[in-house]
């Protein structure tokens, strides 16, 4: 359920001083930081890399930057974005260190049918979409759409932002989303054309 | 005639302007064109209707919760980590008692890791069988806290005794130390003291502080292992043995 104005306000005081307890050296308030914010760090982790075993290892490790780098967190933005940003960095960054050139030639291979592919079942558009099929979806994508689609459908970030994350232009990542949701409405439909 | 297939030159041209949309990108001029498009285009509306309702279903995609060994093991990274951590009070004497350093580190991550957020089932001890062994009786995660905490009170106790009896000894042979090196040495356990006292006041106000129950350890570790070496300097300078205070000094001065 979204959060209305007042319970953010409520869950960034909250955070403000779980920071501040951190700070200090209170290892309990460390637990609860973990408490609120593991699961969504841990789902970026998971979905950027499309592996439980590394997510559980990134997720450790981000959370030991944090106790590292929380007197550099100024509260300027909500801990949770700034929490978010560093999953989003430190999962790509694994990602780009673990697949390397390989990863990019494979992309480059796939970019050719992304496009070609035709849909092949009617998709239901009325119908709500099954969260666990688009979810199962996404894993079928090239690597390259997926950490575009991700990134800006699932986590909200803005094309300059994932330009920046990725390295690459900000029209590229356009383009890389534009393929993904095509190649998705590809693999939906013909999931749907099965039921 | 409306068009329900993509294969248009217009379709293609609209279906950037399609995601801009999903995206909330478009811009003024272009949105028109597009309304005026979809109007007469089955296709394209169909194509827009899937793209919202990907996005819809994108943006509310449910978390998955980490298994319970992550934050384990996270706990325990944080734990060494901390253990490793540079003194933050003094920098003094060099690190004495590695058998007992290993019991309080060991005795302190047992606290860290019981007092974690473990959703295992732990059985309880009434779940027992009445007449079994004692050693198969599972203690409760309460249990084990009180007596990791009986054992965090006897390690204090022991460190305590161990620098009474130091200390007695230092006293009765001090007069066989330099004035100057005396001082120095009688400096250098009052920064130490210091840090026990700011310790013990942390752990009064916050009983489960891990940072602060390391400190005092680190400093009674630091106490025991600069008294040791006082009294064996005491020893090597009754005998005259200049090499060996020499050798003990150089220890001291590089820790």
């Amino acid at each position: 359920m979204a959060m209305t104005p007042s319970d953010r306000t409520e869950a960034n005081r909250l955070d403000r001083d779980i920071v501040q307890r951190c700070r200090r050296g209170d290892l309990g308030a460390f637990e609860e930081l973990y408490k609120r914010h593991g699961s969504r760090l841990y789902t970026v982790a998971y979905r950027i890399t499309g592996s439980a075993a590394d997510a559980e290892d990134l997720v450790q490790d981000i959370f030991l930057q944090v106790y590292r780098r929380l007197d550099s967190f100024r509260g300027e933005a909500a801990l949770g974005t700034w929490l978010h940003r560093l999953a989003v960095n430190a999962s790509l960054d694994f990602v780009r260190s673990k697949q390397g050139r390989r990863q990019r030639v494979t992309d480059t291979a796939e970019d050719l049918d992304a496009i070609a592919a035709p849909a092949n079942g009617p998709w239901r558009p009325d119908a709500a979409l099954d969260r666990m099929d688009l979810d199962r979806a996404i894993a079928q994508l090239p690597p390259s759409y997926r950490r575009a689609f991700l990134l800006h459908d699932v986590e909200g970030l803005e094309h300059h932002e994932i330009g920046e994350s990725l390295g690459i232009a900000e029209g590229t990542s356009k383009s890389l989303l534009f393929k993904a949701r095509t190649r998705l409405r590809v693999i939906l439909r013909g999931r749907s054309g099965v039921r | 005639m409306e068009r329900d297939t993509l294969t248009d030159d217009d379709c293609g041209r609209f279906a950037a302007l399609v995601h801009d949309r999903v995206s909330g990108t478009t811009g003024g001029a272009s949105q028109a064109d597009l309304d005026a498009h979809l109007a007469s285009c089955a296709a394209c509306r169909s194509l827009l209707a899937d793209l919202v309702a990907m996005r819809g279903a994108a943006a509310g995609l449910p978390d998955f919760t980490p298994r319970t060994e992550v934050w384990t093991n996270l706990s325990q990274r944080l734990a060494a980590e901390l253990a490793a951590r540079p003194r933050p009070i003094w920098t003094g004497a060099r690190v004495a008692l590695a058998m007992a350093a290993t019991l309080v580190v060991a005795v302190a991550s047992s606290v860290w890791l019981l007092r974690g957020p473990s959703t295992a089932p732990v059985p309880q001890a009434s779940a027992v069988p009445a007449g079994a062994p004692a050693a198969a009786v599972i203690q409760s995660p309460k249990d084990l806290v009180q007596d990791v905490d009986e054992h965090l009170r006897i390690a204090d106790e022991h460190y305590a005794k161990a620098i009474t009896g130091l200390e007695q000894v230092v006293k009765g042979g001090e007069g066989a130390l330099d004035p100057a090196l005396a001082a120095t040495l009688a400096k250098n356990l009052g920064v130490i003291d210091q840090a026990i006292t700011e310790s013990r006041e942390a752990i009064k106000t916050q009983p489960n502080n891990q940072l602060a129950q390391t400190s005092l350890f680190e400093a009674l570790r630091q106490k025991v292992a600069l008294l040791e070496d006082t009294v064996a300097l005491i020893n090597v300078m009754r005998k005259g043995d200049q090499a060996g205070a020499a050798k003990i000094l150089g220890g001291l001065s590089k820790s």
